[in-house]
């Protein structure tokens, strides 16, 4: 949870406006997400029916087989599983090497710290073309090795502010005490800094893998009939608009479930996560 | 502690005689082995990156036009006088100033509805955070399943709320198709002012409010007095954060519209993509994202340095 709720008189009985409006919006989030996965269990032939079917009868799995395999939407799904997790790994441990020695030596003083920020604010269209070119002419264009590292550099800002705030609130006295005791820097960091800071590590990954879990400019643009990612296959359905509905919807749902339910779970660090830490929720 | 200070603590402590030679080294310059993976990536793959970007943008990069000579400001030039490109720059600012407007306004106001605890709270939450773990291509998506006729309810349902026959090409009409993209962004966007002025209002000491209710003062005066000055920091932290990405849009330009009809929603980044990676004049692609990105550098440098370290001291 980001943050505690107030609690205080209330000073009048029952808030109806508050209710209304809180209510409106929770509908207005359901509504948009119960209608793709009706879809998704929809049989086409209730597609075009007046008034729309909200309930199918005889709800069907076919948009969910043609989605994985005639669309090749498991490909894409082992696919982003690989590289999502590949990248999340890298992100999180350059992350957290580089957020120690921010903040434990003031690396860089301000400068680095902020140059690695603004990297988050980078439009990708502003080195996605570079990146394709180099990547043809290295060879690792549509690869998944060429996927992992853009990833990996795509998150690293959100790594490395995130695990820089969650150590600057981190009290240095353990390993100021291992180093005493006659730690190299790197046993005081490896023994007693990691393991305090792994619930934050472990936040940080989770933001990282839900971005490349969801990022699609990059896979659209990196990657073509090898190492395409799951949002990629979307691509797919554009040119039969009309035919593929339940397809779309399927692999929609197939993907949500993932970083719905890992985002849900972190849903404490959330605050940290969308404001680089600069927010303690 | 500062380093020197370190290195006097270890040389007193004697460093352990185990080290190797390459483990001294790496211990002697232990703050900068740590950045060097994060630093060394950044550099290949987003500084090279630009300044590769800025070379070609200067010289005939085009699979049009054979040779790569040098052309001065000619690409820039090209892009600037190019009419798309600057209808492109226009949309980007309405499409993005009006769906943060709307997100802030509703998320500020849901906010306020769940800032006491009540039954099913933590419910709610959950619910109301979903959209932000959500890839903005399926989002895209699914607002094309919702909007597009006939197979999408949203005619329907107007209709019958209306009482008559509603046919709109949510998709394809101008205007109509500018309120869908909107319409997109702020369902999947909203639960990010929502949670992060969550987090503000729920960090202003409930003491203030309490001393101000038993002053009698009205809930309004309490809004503009206590709620809004606090607030300030994260209200403007929250905006920034939002229109630097919303600047971006691309990717429910790709799968609503595809930029149509005709050029009618290309933003920023889906013109420079079409002129890029589908008409390939890469050159004049790479002068229009520098121009891009000194716009966007702009801001980064101005509002969010200094954002970053009022939050930070």
């Amino acid at each position: 949870m980001p943050a505690r709720p107030i609690r205080r008189r209330r000073y009048r009985s029952v808030p109806i406006g508050r209710i209304l409006l809180l209510g409106f919006f929770v509908i207005f989030v359901i509504v948009p997400l119960y209608w793709v996965f009706n879809t998704s269990i929809k049989p086409s032939s209730d597609y075009l029916a007046i008034p729309p079917v909200w309930f199918p009868d005889e709800p069907t799995i076919v948009h969910y087989t043609a989605a994985l395999f005639t669309y090749r939407g498991l490909e894409g799904l082992i696919n982003s599983i690989i590289i999502s997790s590949a990248a999340t790994v890298l992100s999180a441990l350059f992350g957290t090497l580089m957020a120690y020695s921010l903040s434990r030596y003031n690396t860089g003083g301000q400068h680095l710290s902020f140059w690695v920020l603004s990297q988050r604010f980078l439009p990708p269209i502003a080195i996605i073309l570079p990146i394709f070119l180099i990547y043809r002419s290295i060879g690792i264009y549509d690869t998944h090795l060429g996927m992992i590292l853009a990833y990996t550099v795509f998150t690293l800002p959100v790594s490395v502010w995130m695990m820089f705030a969650y150590f600057r609130q981190m009290p240095r006295s353990m390993e100021e005490a291992a180093l005493v005791d006659g730690c190299t820097r790197w046993r005081a960091f490896w023994t007693v800094a990691v393991p305090l800071a792994a619930p934050g590590i472990v936040a940080a990954a989770v933001f990282a893998f839900i971005a490349c879990w969801t990022e699609f400019f990059f896979a659209l643009l990196l990657t073509s009939k090898n190492a395409f990612t799951l949002p990629t296959v979307f691509r797919s359905f554009l040119s039969f608009q009309g035919a593929q509905y339940g397809e779309a919807a399927a692999l929609s749902i197939v993907s949500l479930g993932p970083s719905i339910a890992l985002g849900v779970l972190a849903q404490r660090h959330l605050v940290r996560g969308l404001t680089l830490g600069a927010v303690r929720g | 502690m500062s380093e020197t200070n370190v290195i006097r603590r270890l040389e007193a402590a004697g460093l352990p005689p185990q080290l190797s030679r390459f483990g001294e080294w790496a211990d002697r310059h232990f703050k900068w082995v740590l950045v060097a993976p994060a630093v060394l990536l950044i550099l290949a793959l987003s500084i090279y990156p630009l300044v590769y970007s800025l070379v070609v943008s200067f010289i005939n990069f085009d699979f049009q036009v054979p040779g790569h000579a040098f052309v001065g400001f000619k690409n820039f030039e090209r892009v600037i006088a190019d009419p798309v490109a600057r209808w492109s720059l226009v949309l980007t600012a309405f499409l993005s100033f009006s769906s943060v407007a709307i997100e802030f306004i509703l998320g500020f106001a849901v906010a306020m509805t769940m800032m006491r605890s009540f039954p099913g709270r933590g419910l709610i939450m959950s619910i109301l955070i979903v959209p932000l773990f959500i890839s903005p291509v399926i989002v895209g998506q699914t607002f094309t399943l919702l909007l597009q006729r006939p197979f999408g309810p949203t005619n329907y349902v107007l209709s019958a709320l209306l009482g008559n026959e509603v046919t709109i090409s949510w998709l394809t009409e101008s205007p109509y198709i500018y309120f869908s993209l909107i319409l997109a962004d702020v369902w999947q966007w909203t639960p990010f002012m929502f949670v992060i002025l969550l987090a503000g209002l729920t960090a202003i000491p409930p003491n203030l409010y309490e001393a101000a209710e038993l002053d009698g003062v009205g809930p309004w005066q309490v809004f503009w007095s206590i709620t809004v000055p606090h607030l300030g920091p994260m209200i403007l932290l929250a905006i920034t954060f939002r229109l630097l990405d919303a600047i971006r849009l691309f990717d429910t330009i790709f799968i609503m519209t595809g930029g149509g009809p005709g050029t009618s929603t290309y933003t920023a980044s889906y013109y420079l993509y079409t002129i890029g990676f589908t008409q390939f004049h890469l050159s004049q692609a790479t002068a229009g994202s520098w121009l891009f990105l000194i716009f966007t550098a702009l801001v980064v440098v101005f509002l969010v340095r200094r954002l970053l370290k009022a939050e930070t001291n």
